[in-house]
């Protein structure tokens, strides 16, 4: 250890993805061969939660956070659903094949890594680790850019909504604005949502013409 | 060990199971090239023995027995292996002892292991070709028919790509048949060709259920002149096992067949007849099995040590003048260059070459797309 490197920045604390290992539930999706003790072995080994499923099933038990899959040519023509899911487990694909048939199989099923065949203890710790982290980072950033694009949608909504009743009303944009605000009172709902019902109105009933830009 | 104590080698081809008359036929090419070399005086006056198990066509019998010959038999060499799930089932084992593996048969490519050496071709060494042949002079309507497992998958791919380059092409069906698929299987397959009607189907069926899907389409009353079946894996040993005639007029591409015309092919058939009588049919796979091991034999005299590590630099970049023509082991890739051809049955079941490479294609097996009208796809015209 060098002294200088620990004592000059600040304590190191062991990261959360680390600290969670233990308490994931796994699912093992592999034949009960070498590649399928080893795994099962191995996560063991790490204190994780295991559970062996074979041949692969349609339905995962409620609460896996990560399944280990043997893609194998001859389950690549399935398509599982729970792999779609929105709240679908990490996928760490198992390979024994690297062709581009095998690949595409890799891809459809929206894995996160790699495990090459024959599978060896060491690397698997890491790998769960990262694969699970940036299946989380990408969930999360898929969720956060449904938010922005909801924001940025009712915000275009009530620019719209403000220059119809403006056009329609005769008023000024604040006045504009203050009436969608008080409908919004008192309809106990979103300015956003009053004003995409504007828009809608004013689209069906083709009030203003050509939609304000 | 003495300088006079003979040398062991492990073979493992299937002498029974689905894939037994192409693995009796690389077991003669092996034993063959044994002989030769032994013959001649061996390695410097050392004899090499063949020790030799039967995996029966079951990938898991090939790992046992992979283990077998390196832990009690103590080879350092295997030479075996057919389908690509007997070969993935053999790496392992060959890697966790670092010994090697000479593998004498086509396969799917994205592969390369520094313990194995690939004699077979890669698609980009027959697929191409034959994509080119087939739609240059059928069409590009394909139906694709192959055995279920992963290399038919990828050929399948690949041949499905090649002929999408072609304008009007289209891919009928893509139908895969079990190992033990049966005449009555095939009868449906046909139902289902006679209504799509395409220029041509496109065969990966491997083994013994070759015969039952030529059967079948002669029994559909179909003409190979006007829609012909176009193999990669339909060689004299499958023939061999149709009726006669069964599958004349159809399409082989292959680096070897038994018709080629050359002294080095002539002689070592007439050897092979004086060796085995008549009961076994050289094809691309036979052949594969025969060269590489005088690549071994040659490579070991340079080294005089069956040691991988002493073994692989003779290997690598050595030539060797095959019954198919001069053929090198790749350096880089470790597969081999060999020379497309592609044959027409005849009425004697053997092929009639109508393409042939006039120099030799360089092995690519991490090749993704294909393209027709590579130098590499355009073969010479030997027969219409």
């Amino acid at each position: 250890m060098n002294d200088r490197i620990a004592t000059g920045h600040t304590l190191r604390v062991t990261p959360p993805q680390l600290k969670e290992l233990r308490a994931l539930k796994i699912a093992v999706i592999h034949p009960d061969d070498a590649d399928g003790m080893q795994l099962t072995q191995q996560l063991q080994r790490i204190g994780c939660q295991v559970q062996a499923f074979w041949p692969p099933v349609q339905v995962l038990p409620a609460g896996i956070d990560i399944a280990f899959m043997a893609v194998r040519p001859d389950i690549i023509g399935l398509r599982f659903e729970w792999t779609q899911r929105e709240d679908a487990p990490t996928v760490i694909a198992v390979v024994t094949y690297e062709n581009p048939t095998i690949v595409d199989a890799v891809l459809a099923l929206g894995a996160q890594a790699v495990l090459p065949s024959p599978v060896r203890s060491f690397g698997l710790l890491t790998a769960l680790v990262l694969a699970r982290e940036t299946h989380k980072e990408n969930r999360s950033l898929t969720r956060r850019l449904r938010k922005v694009e909801a924001k940025l949608l009712g915000a275009r909504h009530l620019a719209d909504a403000k220059s119809v009743l403006m056009k329609t009303h005769d008023i000024s944009e604040t006045q504009a604005y203050d009436l969608i605000r008080e409908q919004a009172m008192s309809k106990r709902t979103t300015t956003e949502e009053i004003a995409a019902a504007i828009v809608h109105a004013s689209e069906v009933l083709s009030l203003g013409g050509r939609r304000p830009c | 060990m003495a300088d006079k104590d003979p040398i062991r080698i492990g073979i493992l081809f299937s002498e029974t199971g689905v894939t037994s008359t192409i693995g009796l036929s690389q077991l003669q090419g092996a034993l063959l090239g044994i002989d030769e070399i032994n013959e001649a005086g061996g390695i410097d006056g050392r004899e090499l023995v063949a020790v030799r198990y039967d995996p029966q066509s079951t990938p898991s019998r090939y790992a046992e027995l992979a283990e077998r010959l390196i832990v009690q038999d103590g080879v350092n060499v295997i030479f075996g292996c057919y389908m690509s799930s007997s070969r993935k089932a053999v790496i392992p084992v060959i890697e966790k002892w670092n010994k090697l593996l000479f593998y004498p048969t086509l396969y799917e490519g994205f592969e390369y292991s520094s313990n194995v050496i690939y004699t077979g071709a890669a698609p980009n060494q027959n697929s191409v070709q034959l994509a080119e042949f087939m739609t240059s002079n059928f069409g590009s309507r394909v139906y694709l028919i192959g055995s279920d497992y992963i290399y038919p998958y990828e050929s399948n791919r690949i041949m499905g790509e090649l002929v999408q380059q072609r304008q009007g092409s289209e891919k009928l069906a893509e139908r895969y048949m079990a190992l033990n698929a049966t005449d009555r299987d095939y009868a449906e397959v046909m139902a289902d060709i006679r209504n799509k009607q395409p220029d041509f189907i496109f065969s990966t069926v491997v083994g013994e259920s070759t015969a039952a899907l030529y059967r079948a389409y002669a029994d559909a009353g179909f003409d190979p002149k006007t829609m012909p079946i176009a193999s990669l894996t339909t060689s004299e040993a499958e023939i061999s096992q149709m009726e006669r005639g069964m599958a004349t007029g159809h399409y082989t591409s292959a680096p070897y067949f038994q018709s080629i015309q050359s002294d080095v092919n002539l002689r070592c058939l007439a050897r092979l007849r004086q060796r085995f009588d008549d009961c076994s049919v050289p094809n691309l796979c036979w052949e594969a099995s025969y060269f590489q091991m005088h690549i071994f034999a040659n490579a070991l005299r340079q080294s005089g040590d069956e040691s991988i590590a002493q073994l692989i630099p003779h290997i690598l970049g050595s030539e060797f003048d095959a019954p198919q023509g001069r053929i090198k082991i790749d350096p880089a890739n470790h597969h081999t260059c060999l020379y497309p051809r592609i044959g027409r049955v005849n009425a004697e079941g053997q092929f009639t070459i109508v393409r042939q490479a006039t120099r030799s294609v360089y092995p690519d097996p991490y090749l993704v797309t294909h393209s027709l009208g590579d130098w590499a796809a355009k073969l010479d015209t030997l027969a219409v």
